[in-house]
Parts: structure tokens; C-alpha cells; sequence
């Protein structure tokens, strides 16, 4: 049996337009490849990254 | 692929030709990220949005800079009605890759329609909305707010999810099905959607084992062909006994139950027929006679209008017809004139028209009266007045040289009277006044002779008499 309360919990207020920029800026985008290459090369040496370009 | 050491194209080798750096754990990373992008396509092409989205998710968790993805990313989005989130991934992959990169046309084809933009915050906003009002336990406006948010978007899962939720927790079990259908023909395999639409239809046929044990006792049946007759005779069915008094019995219940219909179902439907009819002719005579009523105010008012004009029209025709009207002072005039004209005692005459000009003078206001009158009243007044003025004096040197000076003094008073330049009458007035020993009219009649005539040797003469008369 649902339980209403506890579904309605599961729902978030979506984001607005005006907000979009801001969660852009703080969003994480450092992914797998990021932590590779930071392993393999070491701290403190600056990565390069390029993207494929078409 | 390009070398994340030095960014040289990468070969099939597991290094860098260039630079000499070990790639095959980077190549590897790549290759995941690659394979959930197509894992991602392949469900988002058989409308598995979700599932779409967690692939995409995890493609782009391997490689940020995945383009395709986060491009196919923002499209699903886009379709689950998460616009923002949809613009959010669009505008990452437009500043990763800024040129030939579809997403700066789906950007703009967003923007391009600022109404497109705004319809799509005002469904955030009403979305935002309706979620607090749940929160707070408004459901009924939360469900307004909801439905309008659909009109506007009709792909938004989220608020189909939602409604769906609401409509469960009021028992519309009918509604929340239809929501959830509308949810899969977005989204198919939706988790949520799914155990949401399995209550719902645990809901609505809750006796799906007993039916299904029914099918199967239908099922039960031998079948056979006869010519070109199929014969299904079902074999756990007996033939109902036939028995004379309960079939009688069986029809007077029936009789019953059709009597009982027919009295809780026809005749309240026939009332409510009649009364409907009888309503609809009372409200057609109550709108008549509002009609009526109205136009019966209206000829009233005309009637009081024209009441009121008529009485202003007879007040208007009294002052011209009346005792004291124009008409009357008209004829008042032409009978003055006349008779000064026709008199053959001209002094008499001229006397009783001036007496006639004078009660005109006295009951009219020449302002208001016509231009015609007023002329023929100023000539009769300039002919009439100065000949009477000129007989009373002729009469008052004739009663002065006769001695006698108080008649003299009157018919002085009324020449000066008729004709108020008369500076003789004035005069002589004074002087009658005077002899017949009445010093106070004398004096008076002096002074005015000084002020209207101050240049006449009258006025030096009254000088003279009135110092005598003050000091005497």
C-alpha cells in the first residue's frame, strides 16, 4: 500500500530559469577521467584535457 | 581521442605517440563513458526515459566532456518536461564544445520564443506550487494547480506522477490510472509510474484471482462441431429444475422489482421533468413580466415628463393670456394710445392715457416683454407724458396767478412728475409751496431745483429763498 506522505516526500520543487545559472556555476562536473589523470600525472602538474573536436 | 598529457591525437596504441604517456586506463574510461552513451540512445529509442537518463548520467560521470551524451542528456530532459534541467545540460555542452554543437540550436530555439520561455517558468512556478499546497495539505488546489500545469506542458512527468499520487490519495482510482497511462506513453519504465499503476490496478480489480478462476470455469467446457455448428456445452452447469410455484413466484418478484424501478426511477425522473418545465415557464412569465414592468416605468416617467411640460406650457400661456399676461398689458397699451388719439379733449385724453401708461409701468417688466411693445411703449410714454406734464403746468400758472397755492402746488408736483426736466414746474412748485406757508416742501422742492438745474437763474433764486426760509 502507498503511503501518501512518504511518495510526496520522494517529489522536489523543480528549478526555475532564473536559478539555472547559479546551479551551472556550483555544479560538480569532475568525472572519472578527471580523478585518472590526477592519479596518474600527480597533484600539482595541470592537466591537459582537450575536447574531440568535429 | 586526444592525449591528456600533451592532447595529440591518440593512436590504437596504449601510449602516446607523442608524448610517450600511458593511455590505456584513460582509453578505457572513454570507452565506458562511449558505452553507456549507447546504452542511453538505445533506451531513449524505445521511450525508456529514465532508464536513458541514468545511462547518460553514468556516461557523463566517466567523461564530463561527452558531448553526445550530455546533448542526448538535455533532449530526454526535455521530453520528461524537465525544461531547466534540459537547458542546464545544453548550456555545459554548448561552453564545452561552442561551435557545431547541436545544442546551441536548441538553446536558441528555446529562447528564439520568449513566450516559450516564460510558459515554461510559469509551469515551474505552478508545478513549485502545487507541490507546497500538497505539502500543506491543500490536495484540491494542488490538483487545480497541477492540471493547469499540464495544459501548459503535457509532457511533464513529474506533475502527471504527482496528480496521479493526489487523485490515489482521494481513491480516484479511475483518474490516477488515465495519469499514469499518460505518464508511460512518455516514460515506460518509470519506477515510480509503475508501482504507483500497479496499486491503482490492485485497486480497481481487486477480485482479479476470482475472475480469472471464472474464466477458467468457462473454460470448462466440451466443444464440438455439428455440420457447421460449433456446440459448447459447459459441463459443470445443471439444468435449473422447473417448478410451477416458484416460477410464479419469480414473476411477481420481478413484477415487484419492475413496480419498485419504475416508482424509484421513472416517476422521479418525470417529476423532475415537470418541475424543470414548470420551472423554465415561470422564469420565461417572470422575464415577460420584467419586461412589462420596465416598459410600464418608462411610459409612467414619459407621462410625468409630459405632465410637467404641459403645466410650464399652460404657466407660459397664462403670462401671455392671463389678467396680468402680455396679451392683456398689450391691449392695456393699444387702448391708452387709441383713446389719446381719438380724444377730443386732447388735455383729458392725453390724462387718461398717461394714467393707462403708468399702471402698464407699474404691473410689467419692459425687459422681459417684446421689443415691439417696448418701442410703442417709449413713443406713447415720449408723446402722451410731456403734453400732460405741459397741461398740468398750463393749470397750476392758472391756479398760482389765481392765489391759489396749495391746488397750484399739486398740479406743479404732478406736471413735474410727468416730466421730470420740467425745471418750471419744479420751480414754481417751491414757490407755491412756499407762499402757502409750507416750509419744509418748499425747502425740498428748492434743493432739488439747486441740484438739477445749478447753472438756471431758478436755482440762484431758490438759493435765496431757501436761506430765507432756513433762517426764517
Amino acid at each position: 500500500m502507498i503511503n501518501f506522505e512518504e511518495e510526496l516526500k520522494k517529489f522536489h520543487p523543480s528549478l526555475e530559469v532564473e536559478d539555472a545559472e547559479d546551479s551551472i556555476y556550483h555544479q560538480d562536473l569532475t568525472d572519472m577521467a578527471d580523478m585518472l589523470i590526477k592519479k596518474i600525472v600527480g597533484a600539482g602538474q595541470e592537466i591537459v584535457r582537450e575536447t574531440p573536436k568535429e | 581521442m586526444f592525449c591528456y598529457n600533451c592532447g595529440c591525437r591518440l593512436s590504437e596504441h596504449d601510449f602516446c605517440t607523442a608524448c610517450g604517456a600511458d593511455v590505456s586506463l584513460y582509453k578505457k574510461v572513454m570507452h565506458v563513458s562511449n558505452m553507456y552513451y549507447n546504452e542511453g540512445l538505445e533506451k531513449a529509442e524505445v521511450r525508456d526515459l529514465t532508464g536513458a537518463v541514468i545511462s547518460l548520467r553514468q556516461s557523463l560521470k566517466f567523461n564530463k566532456n561527452n558531448v553526445r551524451a550530455r546533448n542526448l542528456l538535455g533532449l530526454v530532459y526535455f521530453e520528461m518536461g524537465e525544461s531547466v534541467s534540459a537547458l542546464q545540460e545544453w548550456v555545459i555542452s554548448k561552453n564545452i564544445r561552442p561551435r557545431k554543437n547541436i545544442a546551441g540550436e536548441y538553446i536558441e530555439k528555446v529562447q528564439a520564443n520568449a513566450g516559450k520561455l516564460e510558459s515554461i517558468n510559469q509551469t515551474i512556478r505552478k508545478y513549485n506550487r502545487a507541490l507546497t499546497l500538497c505539502q500543506q495539505g491543500s490536495t484540491d488546489l494542488a490538483v487545480i494547480q497541477l492540471k493547469k500545469v499540464l495544459s501548459m506542458n503535457p509532457r511533464f512527468v513529474r506533475a502527471h506522477q504527482l496528480l496521479a499520487l493526489l487523485y490515489m490519495d482521494k481513491q480516484d482510482w479511475e483518474r490516477a490510472e488515465r495519469e499514469l497511462h499518460k505518464c508511460r506513453e512518455i516514460d515506460r519504465n518509470n519506477l515510480q509510474t509503475l508501482a504507483y499503476l500497479k496499486e491503482v490496478e490492485q485497486m480497481l480489480m481487486p477480485d482479479e484471482g476470482a475472475r480469472q478462476q471464472v474464466k477458467r470455469r468457462k473454460e470448462e467446457a466440451v466443444r464440438y462441431q455439428s455440420d457447421n455448428e460449433i456446440i459448447i456445452q459447459p459441463l459443470n452447469v445443471k439444468e435449473p429444475k422447473s417448478g410451477g410455484v416458484s416460477s410464479l413466484l419469480n414473476i411477481v418478484i420481478g413484477l415487484a422489482i419492475g413496480l419498485a424501478a419504475m416508482y424509484f426511477l421513472v416517476v422521479p425522473a418525470a417529476e423532475s421533468k415537470i418541475r424543470n418545465e414548470d420551472q423554465q415557464v415561470i422564469t420565461r412569465i417572470s422575464s415577460e413580466s420584467d419586461a412589462k414592468t420596465a416598459r410600464i416605468q418608462e411610459l409612467e416617467s414619459q407621462a410625468a415628463g409630459m405632465n410637467e411640460s404641459m403645466t410650464e406650457i399652460q404657466a407660459q400661456l397664462e403670462s401671455y393670456v392671463g389678467v396680468d399676461g402680455t396679451l392683456q398689458n398689450t391691449e392695456v397699451l393699444l387702448h391708452a394710445v387709441a383713446s389719446y388719439m381719438e380724444a377730443e379733449d386732447k388735455a383729458e385724453g392725453a390724462a387718461t392715457a398717461a394714467a393707462e401708461l403708468e399702471s402698464i409701468a407699474g404691473k410689467v417688466n419692459l425687459e422681459e416683454m417684446t421689443e415691439g411693445f417696448r418701442r410703442l411703449y417709449e413713443a406713447a410714454r415720449g408723446m402722451i407724458l410731456p403734453e400732460v406734464a405741459a397741461n398740468y403746468l398750463e393749470e397750476g400758472n392758472r391756479l398760482f396767478n389765481a392765489r391759489n397755492y396749495a391746488e397750484a402746488a399739486v398740479a406743479f408736483e404732478q406736471a413735474f412728475a410727468y416730466d421730470a426736466g420740467n425745471e418750471e414746474a419744479l420751480y414754481q412748485m417751491a414757490q407755491s409751496y412756499r407762499i402757502s406757508g409750507e416750509n419744509e416742501k418748499a425747502i425740498a422742492a428748492y434743493d432739488k431745483v439747486i441740484e438739477l438745474f445749478p447753472d438756471s437763474w431758478r436755482a440762484e433764486r431758490s438759493q435765496n429763498y431757501r436761506a430765507q426760509l432756513a433762517g426764517g
